[in-house]
């Protein structure tokens, strides 16, 4: 694999970062993010056919055992126990988010962040793509009103930092990356059920719903 | 050694809390795990002050701050632990929980008690993380104990903003790893960025900082970043907010201090000076306001928390004199703002409210909780002879020659808090109680908790000890 490889696996992600920020259907939300954890442990993989380090091939799969596998099920099940099938509306308007996104995309290119795009020159149009993914996956969390598009946000958020982290050389020990997949997994069920659990109580998943702490 | 007997003590109390079928089994594990945990924490603490950095193995290493932070959560996690079981046996005799919620509660509050230790132990910025964004996990459930619609709100928002949070806080963490590239298996220590620190790009190190104090800066609660914070610690079972209020802020607050020093190494220490005093001040000003018109007795405890983070972020701004005492304001803040909780959760059983405008005449109705509370709110919004006001007064003094303005804006919105809180708490204390409460304490071990953590709070105002005298010294010339 080369670096347009890479570029187009990176492509993958910001793409479906941005389908996040536009698609109504949950069921399509949940397999988007699976789609980007797939394209993510692609990248990963890629390293593993470089150096050959076996505990390496073992992350790749229990990512993709995690993130692109259970995951979606599990949102797909919550979709489906409470016929969740279109996610809430945003706060702003598809034409309002398409220029935040223009914005915050061309942010991550600008002159005032290039340290950061520069971390790897090699990699600065990489790095640019990966750190816009990030902004962007924040404003989905920050735009969106529904719990699961809350919950997709903040894994997408983590999966740009993931990609950055790869791209710009910053990856940890394979322990501990395994560390943080097992706190990934245990925030997915924490976060599942407690949606789920918000869904019973207020008959939604539309965190605008949610007016009892006014005192 | 030490952190292996807290780990295992605590980890067989969370194994009791999901196997055992009586109910006292799991009050006296997690009882038990407190007190090896509190002895475990005083032995690691006498060692750090006698012999420097403790590195127990490759994943640990406990150095002063993080010695007198390990102090603190041992002991308000005693008293929280010991106050748990009266407090929740009140709750069943109400027939608000039964023995299944009693077991998870404990299971929970062991496992938030083992993180925090892990977090303030580890030897890594990412094994700290994952054990700061476990605090998060095993502490939602406990938010939305009550199962009601509001806690539920509240376990949402916490979730979520302190997610992100961590997020960002995680990815400032690896941007500081751009300069240590040669690291054999991976593990990058506090001590190899300190070392490395000298080889970051300021700019980096700027952008590094800036994404740390925001991301863990909203686990700490400093404002704009505290509004998960009034609604979670109001929201949870009060030895819960106790330990969210007096403790967990403290832990993540370490970690910022802990990116704070390989900052000043890689740069000089005035651009994270200036970055906490903005935010201390702004907490300050915040909770201010918001405390002199709150209507909640437990949300004015949080915000009175807003505010302690505010007024530690000023003593670490203003340095000098101001991290000695920003240090001795945190274990002050613990012990009272965990004794208030404490002492409130002792009222909510008795009014069954936590709005202010319900409860009158506590000083007739609960005569020693009342008292407690009195004590604790002197204490807290910096009455001599407690220790607060001592530090208030360091922290401004340290100010008022480099940063006048902020030192006096300072000054003046903690006599807004002093008002509010002393209006909010004469209304509660003084006054006829209804006539449908009963005088009289509900049990004895809801007030010991509480006091002891108050005498501890006031003798270590009249003399800190050699050995954490030492400890806090070292902090403060780092």
């Amino acid at each position: 694999m080369n670096l347009l490889t890479t570029s187009l696996l990176l492509d993958i992600v910001f793409l479906t970062i941005i389908f996040l920020n536009f698609s109504r259907k949950n069921v399509q939300v949940a397999y988007a993010y699976g789609l980007q954890s797939l394209a993510i442990a692609a990248i990963m993989f890629k390293a593993y056919l470089e150096t050959g380090s076996q505990p390496l091939l073992m992350l790749v799969v229990i990512i993709v055992a995690i993130k692109v596998i259970a995951a979606p099920i599990f949102f797909v099940r919550l979709v489906r126990k409470h016929n969740l099938a279109f996610s809430v509306s945003t706060y702003m308007n598809i034409p309002l988010s398409l220029i935040v996104l223009a914005a915050l995309t061309s942010l991550s290119s600008s002159r005032q962040l290039a340290p950061l795009v520069n971390l790897v020159p090699a990699n600065s149009a990489l790095l640019s793509i990966a750190f816009s993914g990030l902004l962007l996956s924040l404003f989905s969390i920050v735009n969106g009103k529904g719990a699961l598009s809350h919950i997709i946000g903040v894994l997408s958020l983590e999966n740009s930092i993931v990609v950055f982290a790869l791209l710009a050389g910053l990856e940890q020990s394979v322990g501990l990356q395994l560390g943080i997949i097992f706190d990934i997994f245990t925030w997915i069920v924490v976060a599942t059920m407690l949606a789920s659990m918000i869904y019973e109580h207020f008959g939604s998943t539309d965190v605008s719903d949610m007016q009892h702490l006014k005192d | 050694m030490e952190i292996l007997i807290i780990t295992l003590s605590l980890a067989a109390a969370i194994l009791v809390g999901g196997m055992a079928k009586q109910r006292k089994n799991v009050e006296i594990a997690s009882v038990a795990a407190g007190i090896v945990s509190f002895a475990a924490s005083i032995s690691i603490a006498l060692r750090v002050s006698a012999s420097g950095t403790y590195a127990p193995s490759a994943f640990f290493s406990i150095d002063a701050l993080g010695a007198i932070v390990i102090l603190i959560i041992s002991c308000v996690g005693l008293a929280a632990t010991a106050y748990s079981v009266p407090y929740l046996r009140a709750e069943t005799e109400k027939h608000i929980i039964g023995f299944k919620r009693v077991r998870q509660y404990f299971m929970l509050l062991n496992l938030f008690i083992a993180a925090m230790y892990v977090a303030v132990a580890a030897s890594s910025p990412v094994l700290a993380w994952i054990a700061i964004e476990m605090t998060t996990l095993s502490t939602v459930f406990l938010i939305s104990f009550y199962n009601k619609p509001a806690s539920m709100e509240a376990a949402w928002k916490y979730l979520i903003i302190n997610s992100i949070g961590l997020l960002l806080g995680f990815f400032g963490a690896l941007l500081y790893f751009t300069s240590t590239n040669a690291l054999g298996d991976g593990l990058v220590s506090w001590q190899s960025l300190l070392v490395n620190a000298s080889h970051l790009d300021p700019l980096i190190v700027k952008i590094a900082f800036i994404f740390v104090l925001v991301g863990y800066g909203t686990k700490v609660g400093l404002a704009p970043m505290h509004t998960w914070l009034p609604d979670a610690h109001s929201k949870a079972p009060v030895p819960v907010s106790a330990l969210l209020s007096g403790v967990l802020l403290n832990v993540a607050f370490v970690i910022i201090l802990r990116f704070k020093y390989v900052t000043d190494a890689s740069i000089g220490p005035a651009f994270a000076q200036n970055l906490l005093m903005t935010l201390g001040i702004l907490s300050i000003f915040i909770a201010s306001l918001i405390i002199l018109t709150q209507k909640n007795y437990k949300r004015l405890l949080a915000y009175s928390s807003v505010e302690n983070m505010g007024i530690i972020a000023l003593g670490f701004g203003f340095g000098g004199l101001g991290v000695f005492a920003a240090i001795l304001h945190m274990i002050y803040h613990s012990l009272l703002k965990s004794a208030l909780f404490l002492s409130s959760g002792t009222i909510f059983l008795k009014f069954s409210s936590t709005k202010i405008a319900r409860i009158r005449g506590v000083m007739t109705a609960l005569p020693v909780t009342g008292i407690l509370f009195f004590v604790g709110f002197f204490a807290i919004t910096g009455a001599p002879p407690f220790g607060v006001f001592y530090t208030k007064l360091s922290i401004l003094t340290a100010g008022i020659a480099s940063h006048p303005v902020i030192a006096i804006a300072a000054l003046a919105f903690m006599a807004l808090v002093f008002v509010g809180f002393f209006q909010h708490a004469t209304a509660m204390l003084f006054g006829d109680k209804p006539e449908e409460i009963e005088t009289g304490e509900r049990s004895v071990w809801l007030i010991v908790p509480p006091l002891v953590l108050l005498v501890i709070a006031f003798g270590l105002s009249l003399h800190v000890p050699q050995f954490m005298y030492g400890l806090i010294n070292e902090i403060a010339s780092k």
